[in-house]
């Protein structure tokens, strides 16, 4: 790859000729973008669906808005996070010097964010969808300068094209079959449409939307993507792009077809798991801040795909209450996954801005330098556990629910599925705290491990201000699912094939029809803080029987002090877990030990060295890769700069036209 | 018959321990049958730790006098120290005990440990344990048996 001469080096990074009020208005305008989208969309959910047409803006057949509820949920949903990132990226971009093209196309992103959820038709649907994969890209480029943003680059085109691709085939065999560019059209027709067509609609899209999701095997740009765009990028890709993968997903297999063969939600089952099951193992031995946040990413988006997965079996095995609360599982984490990630994300790229480094290797210390930040990331972290008070905890939970009470009979498919995933889902949530434990105790806690660490500065109020609003989210989602019951219940009656017209009702104790079980969050947060101030009040009133405290240097073995490099690492507190699944995640890993030149009992130095490649990646994209190279070379071969040769070729592929198509 | 039914037969057998000496010195804790012990090896020749795994090994078995050898000075209520205190150990000697939480107690393994022993003069040695941290028990023999051992933490279990 050549480096472009004029983007190159220092004139990127200063951001020469930028206005110093632009970052303002970029964020501003982005903000406003988002609670635009949170209002249009809520009122989508809520009122009548909208409808708007304009018939000169996208080439073929218009642009065609047309938002019902479930399109309506998504774009309010996509609003919140790109509010939140919007007001963010103000302090950001300033403090990390945005060139002008990223503050043009942060708001132009947002706005194609926007308008796929709201289309209405194949045509705007594909345009806004590949105006948002090109708009993301743009912004994943924006340090191109760096060797490893371009790989990432090329990751992320390559693999959102193949996915492009799938939904382009998808959509229009889809749209010729029904004979209407419309998805009301679609839905109508749906019926009619032969077995095969059906299921080759069911897999295109779900290779096509799965890319976009983040979903095994199509996941790899997330892991490369995410860490090397800018923070506000990646949390607008992480907590709102990829929502987009499940929506399509939603959108026509759900709901414009209308469900399918048992087989349908059974693939999307065991994509979901095997996407949840292997991102959090990544995860959890990643000792990148963002790259381990960018797993979670396809653990989570794995999670809701067996969700729906579950939701599609269980709504053709007849089963439609239980489907339902598989269903409203998969739409509340998603909102959940939204919320804790966007401030995931935001939190790591203040940790970025204040300290320049995402290695957790190589931060710490943080809690006393970056004591807000640290505190938003903790409220992140704790979301994405599973564990109640956190985010997650009523999604996953719901969803447990939802497997653990379906009524498997005498049906080997179901008692054969089931119980697997219950497995799947609690390997998940389990390796999910680990990953987490480690990026916040890690990365923030205790002692900084390098200079960059200790000089950690605290983000500017707009980051900060930007991450109190996706907390905030998280706080609700964890606190008071209640608050989002009306939203998703009106989503969930535009899916009647999974049982969307009979879901739970998510009250201040969530009950589930037809299953024993109830869980109230807001009690359980009552609870936790009544007994922490019962404590604090204890451990207060016992103070004056007490001595006096000692102070005394800490005990550091014997030895004069503690030094940072006596603290776990990243990588450390991950080996134990390296080792037990090292079949899987096949760590590089290499020991070289130098010898003393006179004797081999005495060593002079030990060298260790770990990288943590992505098994899918090795075994499945090389080799395509090595092959597509080799047959590049074969076929330079017959480049010999013959313009003789090169006629020949002309007319031998002329010949063969004519013959072919006669 | 069973395994299970076997054992509830045949019953607990132990060896009768001998009686309980004297409790000539006050635990630090004021508990009885309860010392958390830290081993300090302040440059020991080795002696002294042989003997001292014997006693907490199932055959002499100091820990069912309620003395227990724990990981970290913190942990601890009283040191066991072995051996000449040498140049090297002389700071960490002294930062164990330091780092040992109030109330707490010395005891000094082994004749070196007492007194310097037959290392007393030698060229690496800073001097026996009781020129640094303050003794409160004194244990003879180069190196006491691990009956002796047992017995002297006896005393301080008072069981």
């Amino acid at each position: 790859m050549k480096r472009d001469p004029v983007a190159s080096g220092t004139a990127v990074r200063s951001g020469t000729g930028v206005a110093s009020g632009a970052p303002a208005v970029s964020g501003g305008v982005t903000a406003a973008l988002g609670a635009l989208g949170v209002v249009v969309g809520l009122r989508a959910v809520f009122g009548a669906p909208l409808h708007a047409s304009i018939g000169w803006l996208v080439p073929f057949a218009g642009l065609r808005i047309d938002l019902d509820p479930l399109g309506g949920a998504f774009m309010a949903l996509t609003g919140a996070v790109a509010a939140a990132v919007g007001v963010y990226a103000i302090g950001y971009a300033r403090r990390e010097h945005w060139a002008r093209f990223p503050l043009v196309m942060l708001p132009v992103f947002v706005l194609t964010l926007l308008v796929v959820p709201a289309a209405g038709s194949v045509t705007t649907f594909l345009f806004g969808w590949e105006a948002m994969a090109l708009t993301s890209l743009a912004l994943v480029l924006t340090e191109h300068h760096r060797d490893e943003v371009r790989s990432a680059g090329l990751f992320y085109a390559v693999l959102t094209q193949i996915g492009f691709v799938a939904i382009l085939v998808a959509l229009v065999s889809l749209s010729s079959a029904s004979g209407s560019g419309d998805f009301a059209g679609i839905r109508a027709a749906a019926g009619d449409l032969g077995p095969a067509l059906r299921n080759g609609v069911f897999l295109l899209t779900v290779v096509g939307f799965g890319s976009k999701a983040g979903l095994l095997p199509l996941h790899a740009w997330l892991p490369r993507a995410h860490p090397e765009a800018p923070s506000p990028v990646s949390a607008l890709m992480s907590a709102a792009m990829v929502n987009l993968g499940i929506y399509g997903i939603v959108r026509i297999d759900v709901q414009a077809l209308g469900g399918g063969p048992r087989w349908w939600g059974t693939t999307l089952m065991v994509v979901g798991a095997a996407s949840a099951v292997f991102g959090v193992l990544q995860a959890s031995v990643s000792a990148d801040l963002k790259r381990l946040l960018a797993y979670s990413t396809t653990e989570n988006m794995g999670l809701i795909a067996m969700a729906i997965g579950a939701s599609m079996l269980l709504g053709a095995s007849g089963l439609a209450s239980v489907a339902a609360i598989a269903l409203t599982a998969a739409l509340l984490h998603l909102v959940a996954h939204a919320a804790f990630k966007a401030l995931g994300f935001l939190a790591a790229g203040s940790v970025l801005a204040g300290t320049g480094l995402r290695d957790l290797d190589r931060l710490g210390g943080l809690a006393r330098r970056m004591p807000y930040t640290t505190v938003l990331f903790g409220i992140a972290a704790l979301g994405a556990t599973g564990l109640p008070l956190g985010a997650g905890f009523v999604g996953e939970w719901l969803l447990l629910q939802s497997l653990i009470h379906t009524p498997q009979g005498d049906n080997t498919l179901l008692s054969l599925v089931i119980p697997l995933s219950i497995g799947a889902l609690a390997l998940t949530t389990g390796l999910g705290i680990v990953a987490m434990v480690k990026a916040f105790g890690i990365g923030f806690l205790a002692r900084p491990r390098s200079e960059g660490a200790e000089k950690a500065r605290e983000a500017s109020p707009t980051m900060l201000v930007g991450m109190a609003l996706a907390a905030l989210g998280c706080v609700v989602v964890a606190v008071a699912p209640a608050a989002l019951g009306p939203a998703l219940t009106r989503v969930a009656s535009t899916l009647p094939s999974v049982g969307g017209d009979q879901g739970p009702k998510l009250g201040a104790i969530l009950r589930l029809p037809g299953a024993a079980g109830s869980v109230s969050p807001a009690i359980l947060a009552a609870a936790f803080a009544v007994a922490i101030s019962l404590v604090l009040l204890l451990a207060r009133w016992g103070v004056g029987a007490r001595p006096a405290a000692v102070v005394r240097p800490l005990w550091a073995g014997g030895g004069p002090a503690l030094t940072p490099r006596m603290q776990y690492t990243a990588t450390s507190f991950a080996e134990p877990l390296q080792r037990v699944f090292d079949d899987v995640l096949r760590p590089d890993t290499d020991v070289a030990v130098t010898h003393v030149a006179e004797s081999r009992y005495l060593i002079e130095k030990i060298t260790f060295r770990t990288a943590q490649a992505d098994a899918v990646e090795e075994h499945l994209y090389w080799p395509v890769v090595r092959a597509v190279a080799a047959v590049a070379r074969g076929v330079r071969k017959a480049h010999t700069g013959s313009i003789h040769l090169y006629l020949l070729f002309g007319t031998i592929g002329l010949l063969v036209v004519i013959v072919v198509g006669r | 018959m069973s395994w299970a039914t076997r054992i509830l037969k045949v019953g607990r057998i132990v060896q009768a321990s001998p009686a309980a000496p004297a409790r000539t010195v006050p635990s630090p804790t004021g508990t009885r049958a309860s010392l958390q012990i830290r081993h300090v090896d302040a440059g020991s020749c080795n002696g002294c730790e042989l003997e001292l795994s014997g006693a907490f090994s199932s055959v002499y078995d100091a820990e069912q006098f309620g003395a227990r050898l724990v990981a970290s000075p913190r942990h601890a209520d009283a040191l066991v120290v072995t051996g000449v205190v040498t140049h090297n150990m002389r700071g960490p000697l002294i930062d164990t005990l330091a780092a040992t939480p109030e109330p707490k107690l010395v005891i000094a393994m082994g004749d070196c440990a007492c007194d310097g022993g037959m290392f007393r003069n030698g060229y690496g040695v800073a001097g026996a344990v009781g020129d640094f941290v303050p003794v409160d028990v004194e244990l003879r023999g180069c190196p006491p048996t691990p009956d002796q051992i047992v017995e002297t933490l006896r005393k301080v279990t008072g069981r």
